[in-house]
């Protein structure tokens, strides 16, 4: 079986008209937002307003927007603890995300999820899930949900290339081969396993798309920080899922410009790697392109400033926005919004 | 159940198994001859204390063991079977059997109180430790019950909360029928009760009484009584005088005014009076006059009545109920001839003062013997008979006796300075 | 009426609620045409097709993450996990990501799933197949936790479990699989959360859990007949909600409280309840509570001595016997 890769199926890295000017908009407004919130989200840390931990997306945008752009609102998405880009790129409001970092009533969860399980149903967003490769047996069950129910919804299932090696990315990759489930996997491989390169603890070169054919699928690798590349792709494997064609495995290689976590510097990488990288930022790269392909600067320029000025006001907001009440703690274990074990 | 050594004697600690006249297996009644002890004051043949199966004898012929300890153990039909050992305290060896020295304690006599029959009593258990479970305590304390009074009849004789429900429902049974009055205990009448009972208990009384003839107090306050009334508001009664005699002959019989401790008695160099005073329906206190011995007859008169007056308004303070070292209880207004009256411990003595009767009595005249009209009091002293003998007691009353009829009262009655004229007590 | 085994009251309770809803979706490993290797699903399959009863592969993770996936947008599954002990091997999907999806969510995801699994010792498969973990799955906030002892609650709240928009973790026991009951005709919907007075005594009080019912209710019997010691026999049948109204109202008739535990010692689910006891009816008791449990050792696979090690009949009467004064 052949390897698609960009270049064969989604395009070179170049414009090819098959994706509309809106779209595009569209892709870039997504990239921007994921972008100025998740650094809005780092200096509010640095200001001690974000407690705990914090897992930015800062330079790996292009996938979640890619991907958002192309779904359908009564699409599934299934993220990591890294999931503030893909929660946000569904249409979830912002001082709904920033407010669950700095653990405010208007939070997504008023406070008691937190940045590791940022959710909103309303927008599809089934929730970010901190244990590794948890949310892949249970996106293939929203999958097979809608499968049974005989929608055509999809369920896109992001996760990072550490996620590959354990049990349950596999049983889920199975079972989704097996049943035949319109579930898409996204493996955004950054190249590092929290601090460890992943090609140290990995037995294949590529961790996903080297497994792909361990499950009858194609194996698919992508230029995971060219957001017209990511949207064939989201494009073609949604399509493919919807057919009843069943999953897709996507690699998609990407880099993250800062840590680990907020607590990590990161400075376990080789030095001139995020030089490079840097140089293919997913924002300055798509910029670039769509002032290339005609779109003027100021109308670029309209969405930066108005972009920002979301963030500004989604920031005061949630700043402004007290801590849920003490009786939120007992509340919302069952469906009838109590936590009672006992008559 | 558990066939127990028997306590046969106040002051038994141990006892050997001299015979066993059952085996093994073999049934016995209630009653039947089972086996046969022998012990320092005593040999006895020993009942089964129920009737059952001999499941296991647990102490040889010839073994000498502590009161208390399991012998035998009888399987009743029906009944559980509580192993041997596992309540009564298991069979020691000989040389455990001698009580170390100086814990001298004699196992109390509870075996022989639960009816009698030696071996169903609670070895181990001392006065007020029973095995009492929550809700057995919880029900005791609602209905205000004596877990003395009440039958065990769980493992090795513990009351179970079966036994306290069985025992409210005699009580209830008992009950009087709904035309009678129930009238519960004020809060003075309980502390009494439990007062009274656990001095009755606890401590050794001896009555002694006195026939004293008051003339020569008589004489005293009726010359001044007038007056006093108008100066005071309040009538003299005999009451102060007592009070001012006995305080004078304490301070030679120390030992009355002093405090039980046990193995000593505290002799105290103040005497602080109690005075027993009766608050009618709600029941009685003794407030206490401080340092009664320094104080003159008038001083004393004023003290006492001011606290009495104090009673009866309820507005005694605690420092009126502490360190009282004697006890006047004055019923003679009432005309009684003799009242045995109750120790307050850690007090050895209390002195009851009855009614004074217009007597006849053969008095020294100047032409010898004659008979005269005096006015005739018995004065009864209760005395703890572990502080002191009778003989004590006896020299006590009579200085007692003397004070009273010889003293010249008016003198003393008049006599307003502090300090009265009774020495301290040596 | 009818006579029925526990097993063939499981497959008719799930029947039931399939056949009422079609939301009602089956999925294990060889539950489909094999009707589960208890036969506790005979007959599904043929009923209601491939497409509600599904086999799937060796693999916990993604049956019971399947299911949670499935319930989140829509369904409501029943996932087989064949053995108790195997809830090991996918407990991150029930403890950390089932039991707290609705509360980390803040009310937004909803779980009405059952997860049901063949519990407990008895037939000689060694330590690794004859656990009963019912307590572990009670010590984890956001899981309720049924155990039945006999058919018809096996039907009745099984049907219950289902139509409970909560995740239910639903114990069968393996060796209850061949016991018979009567199972009332018709729809059959019990309640969770209820315990069940099954013998009224004065003396003594007795709670037990699934296989150890009716080993407490003969051990009851023998009480009577043999100690003149009069036992309530309560069958809990949940351990979350717990039904701790009844517990109390019968510890407060006897004042003896005794659990009969299949779990190992530590942390049994009979310890929870003997806390409870000890903290808010102290004041009922008239001798201390005791449990009356397997030993805290793994279990041994041969016959003498797996009958021997988990409360017999013979240990549980000489228990309440010994300590029941």
């Amino acid at each position: 079986m052949t390897t698609r890769t960009n270049a064969a199926t989604f395009g070179a890295a170049g414009p090819n008209d098959d994706i509309d000017r809106p779209t595009r908009l569209s892709l870039y407004r997504s990239l921007l937002e994921v972008r100025l919130l998740e650094k809005r989200a780092y200096d509010l840390f640095l200001q001690n307003l974000v407690k705990g931990t914090s897992h930015l997306s800062l330079g790996q945008e292009a996938v979640a927007s890619g991907f958002a752009v192309a779904m359908r609102p009564d699409d599934y998405t299934y993220c990591t603890y890294r999931g503030h880009a893909h929660t946000l790129a569904r249409g979830a409001p912002m001082v709904g995300v920033l407010g669950e970092l700095l653990g405010r009533k208007c939070g997504l969860m008023g406070g008691k999820g937190g940045s590791m399980h940022l959710t909103s149903v309303p927008h599809g967003a089934m929730g970010s899930y901190a244990i590794v490769g948890a949310h892949l047996p249970v996106a293939a069950g929203a999958a097979w949900s809608a499968q049974y129910r005989g929608t055509d919804q999809v369920a896109v299932c992001f996760f990072g290339d550490g996620t590959t090696n354990i049990g349950a990315f596999h049983e889920a990759l199975n079972l989704a081969a097996v049943w035949k489930l319109p579930v898409i996997f996204v493996c955004e491989n950054n190249l590092y396993m929290e601090y460890t390169p992943i090609r140290s603890v990995t037995a294949v070169e590529r961790p996903a798309a080297d497994r792909a054919q361990a499950y009858g699928l194609e194996p698919i690798e992508i230029d995971g920080n060219d957001a017209d590349v990511v949207y064939r792709a989201a494009r073609e494997s949604i399509a493919r899922a919807r057919a009843g064609h069943g999953p897709s495995l996507i690699e998609a290689k990407t880099y993250r410009t800062s840590g680990h976590s907020r607590a990590d510097p990161a400075k376990y990488r080789p030095p001139g790697e995020l030089d490079e990288w840097l140089e293919r930022d997913p924002i300055s790269l798509y910029r670039k392109r769509l002032l290339e392909l005609g779109f003027d600067e100021p109308s670029l320029r309209s969405i930066e400033s108005a972009v920002q000025r979301a963030v500004d006001e989604a920031t005061e907001a949630a700043k402004a926005s007290p801590p849920s009440p003490l009786e939120v703690i007992e509340r919302d274990v069952w469906v009838d919004g109590g936590s009672s074990w006992r008559n | 159940m558990d066939v127990v050594m028997p306590q046969l004697g106040e002051t038994v600690k141990e006892g050997t198994v001299t015979a066993w006249h059952k085996k093994v297996g073999e049934r016995v009644e209630q009653g039947e001859l089972l086996f046969e002890v022998s012990t320092d004051k005593v040999d006895t043949e020993i009942p089964a204390p129920a009737s059952g199966i001999v499941s296991a004898l647990l102490v040889p012929v010839g073994q000498t063991v502590r009161v208390g300890t399991a012998l035998a153990v009888i399987d009743e039909p029906g009944k559980p079977r509580v192993p041997a050992g596992a309540t009564a305290r298991p069979p020691a060896t000989e040389a455990e059997a001698k009580p170390p020295p100086g814990s001298g304690r004699a196992e109390p006599a509870q075996a022989q109180e639960s009816g009698g029959e030696p071996g169903t009593g609670r070895p181990g258990h001392r006065e007020g430790d029973s095995l009492l479970s929550p809700v057995v305590r919880k029900l005791i304390a609602e209905h205000h019950l004596d877990p003395a009074a009440i039958a065990g009849t769980g493992a090795a004789g513990r009351i179970t909360r079966g036994d306290v429900l069985a025992h409210l429902d005699k009580l209830k049974a008992a009950q009087p029928p709904a035309d009678r009055r129930r009238a519960p205990l004020s809060r003075i009448r309980k502390r009494t009760a439990e007062q009274m009972a656990h001095s009755w208990k606890h401590v050794p009384h001896v009555l002694q009484a006195v026939e004293v003839d008051f003339q020569a107090v008589e004489q005293a306050r009726a010359a001044r009584t007038a007056a006093w009334k108008a100066r005071e508001g309040w009538s003299l009664t005999y009451l102060p005088f007592i009070a001012h005699a006995v305080c004078a002959a304490l301070g030679d019989f120390p030992v009355l005014n002093g405090t039980f401790e046990g193995d000593s008695v505290l002799l105290n160099p103040r005497i602080n009076l109690c005075i027993a005073v009766d608050l009618g329906e709600e029941g009685l206190v003794a407030p206490v006059v401080k340092d009664a011995h320094r104080k003159s007859l008038a001083e004393l008169s004023r003290a006492i009545h001011a606290l009495i007056e104090k009673a009866r308004a309820r507005q005694l303070a605690p420092d009126d109920m502490t360190e009282g070292t004697y006890t006047l209880s004055n019923s003679g207004s009432f005309g009684t001839l003799l009242t045995a009256p109750i120790i307050n411990p850690p007090q050895v003595a209390i002195l009851s003062i009855d009614g004074v009767v217009r007597k006849p009595v053969a008095v020294e005249g100047p032409g010898g013997e004659t008979v005269a009209i005096r006015p005739i009091g018995v004065l009864a002293q209760s005395f703890d008979h572990r502080a002191l003998d009778g003989a004590y007691s006896a020299a006590f009353l009579r200085r007692l006796k003397l004070i009273l009829e010889k003293q010249d009262w008016s003198t003393v009655l008049d006599d307003a300075a502090a300090g009265g004229s009774a020495p301290p007590p040596a | 009426m009818a006579q029925l085994t526990y097993r063939e009251a499981v497959a008719a309770g799930i029947a039931q609620e399939m056949e009422r809803d079609e939301r009602v979706v089956f999925l294990g490993e060889d539950v489909a045409d094999a009707g589960g290797v208890f036969k506790a699903t005979v007959g599904l399959l043929e009923r209601f097709g491939p497409k509600r009863v599904r086999n799937t592969p060796i693999s916990e993770q993604a049956i019971v993450g399947a299911a949670m996936g499935a319930a989140m947008t829509g369904l409501r599954p029943i996932a087989e996990i064949m053995f108790s002990d195997f809830l090991a091997v996918c407990w991150d999907m029930i403890a950390n990501e089932i039991a707290k999806a609705r509360y980390m969510s803040a009310g937004q995801i909803a779980l009405p799933l059952v997860i049901r699994t063949a519990n407990g010792a008895g037939s000689r498969f060694g330590a690794q197949h004859s656990q009963s973990v019912e307590n572990w799955a009670m010590s984890v906030p956001g899981l309720k936790v049924v155990a039945p002892s006999t058919a018809a609650d096996a039907k009745g709240l099984l049907a219950a479990a289902v139509r409970d928009p909560d995740p239910v973790i639903f114990f069968e026991h393996k060796a209850l699989y061949a016991s018979k009951g009567e199972v009332p005709d018709g729809e059959l919907v019990d309640r969770l959360g209820t315990a069940k007075v099954l013998r009224e005594g004065s003396d003594v009080t007795l709670v037990a859990l699934a296989a150890m019912v009716p080993r407490a209710l003969e051990a009851a019997q023998r009480l009577e007949q043999e100690e003149r010691i009069s036992a309530t026999v309560i069958d809990l049948r949940s351990l979350v909600p717990l039904d701790t109204r009844t517990l109390q109202a019968e510890t407060a008739k006897t004042g003896r409280l005794y659990t009969v535990e299949e779990n190992p010692r530590l942390c049994g689910w009979g310890a929870e309840i003997a806390s409870i006891a000890a903290e808010e009816w102290f004041y009922e008791l008239d001798g201390p509570i005791i449990r009356i449990t397997t030993p805290h050792v793994p279990l041994p696979a041969a016959d003498a001595l797996e009958d021997n090690i988990l409360p017999t009949v013979q240990r549980i009467v000489e228990t309440v016997r010994r300590t029941a004064g």
